[in-house]
């Protein structure tokens, strides 16, 4: 509804520029997202659908569920977790995730890199100067 | 497999992720189909109504949107087709009327470029050889057929091309031999996007 309003209002020029912050912003969220589920996996493993569950539920961070299982493929195929497949109570097998050392090492260098890059930006948003 | 348990919408969802899945590696669409399965027999009680199984599945996204998140990124980018999957569509479409072998030039395109499947090119290949040029053919070995109605040695009736049906025949063959080729051309630059 509100991109249809932005549509008819909005000019092509103006429109254009919505257009590059919308992928921007997604592509931030896509950068980031691989280290939110690594961030999920830090104390506990938990298995596919839990997983996108409690991605899915954090705000505005995915917006198709179907997209993360994808995701979770190439974290396995890098390395940064490892997976069991368990039984579980009702319907089919479940595959669990689990951090692995490599995976840890990258969230950790993440953490580090994101801390200051967010203060550099939101210091710059904020008083329009860097630190 | 527990197809029979699952809810029917998420049987065709899961059916429609294997028909979009095909570009992609076997062992890649297998564990993808196996994760979303699990995922909507997790999500959806197989005695669940429509509007429920609908409410999952659009949180899902569609299938194109999966298995397009599966091709990696740089991948993805080099599919996007560039100066060969061009010429080889306008081969395939014109070539022939260079001596045919144009035409030829094309497929040698069409099937060493990266970005179509094994169907698209079966399809391009064969929908219609030789491209458009093969109206010119059809025309000039048209010209030269004769059709004859009857059975046995002796046929009973033979035209020289000037029947009514003669004339349907043909014109819905040169039809077929414009649109066939035009309709593939449209296809793969649909799938080079």
């Amino acid at each position: 509804m509100a991109a249809r309003l932005t549509k008819m209002v909005l000019p092509a020029t103006l429109r254009s520029m919505v257009a590059m912050r919308d992928t921007a912003i997604s592509q931030l969220r896509r950068g980031v997202l691989e280290f939110c589920v690594l961030a999920l996996l830090r104390d506990t493993e938990r298995y596919g659908f839990e997983l996108v569950r409690a991605l899915a539920a954090a705000d505005g961070l995915v917006t198709s569920e179907g997209t993360l299982y994808p995701l979770l493929g190439r974290l396995r195929r890098e390395g940064s977790v490892e997976t069991t497949w368990r039984e579980s109570p009702s319907g089919p097998p479940r595959r669990y995730y689990r951090l692995t050392p490599t995976g840890e090492a990258a969230l950790d260098a993440f953490l580090t890199e994101w801390t200051r890059f967010r203060a550099t930006v939101e210091t710059l948003l904020e008083t329009g100067a860097p630190t | 497999m527990s197809t029979e348990k699952i809810h029917p919408l998420a049987a065709d969802y899961l059916s429609r992720l294997r028909r979009a899945g095909r570009g992609l590696p076997r062992g890649r669409l297998r564990e993808l189909v196996a994760e979303i399965e699990a995922h909507l027999s997790e999500a959806i009680d197989p005695e669940a109504s429509d509007a429920e199984a609908l409410t999952v599945l659009d949180r899902l996204g569609e299938p194109e949107e999966i298995v397009e998140a599966e091709r990696p990124p740089g991948e993805a980018r080099q599919d996007r087709g560039g100066a060969r999957e061009w010429a080889a569509i306008i081969l395939l479409l014109f070539g022939g009327f260079i001596f045919f072998f144009g035409w030829l030039a094309g497929v040698v395109l069409l099937w060493s470029s990266r970005v179509w499947t094994i169907r698209d090119k079966l399809i391009g290949t064969l929908i219609v050889p030789g491209g458009l040029a093969s109206v010119l053919i059809a025309l000039l070995v048209g010209s030269s057929v004769q059709v004859c109605s009857g059975g046995g040695p002796n046929p009973l009736h033979c035209t020289g091309g000037a029947s009514t049906g003669h004339v349907i025949v043909s014109i819905a063959l040169i039809a077929l031999l414009v649109i066939g080729p035009l309709a593939t051309a449209a296809y793969l630059a649909r799938r080079v996007r």
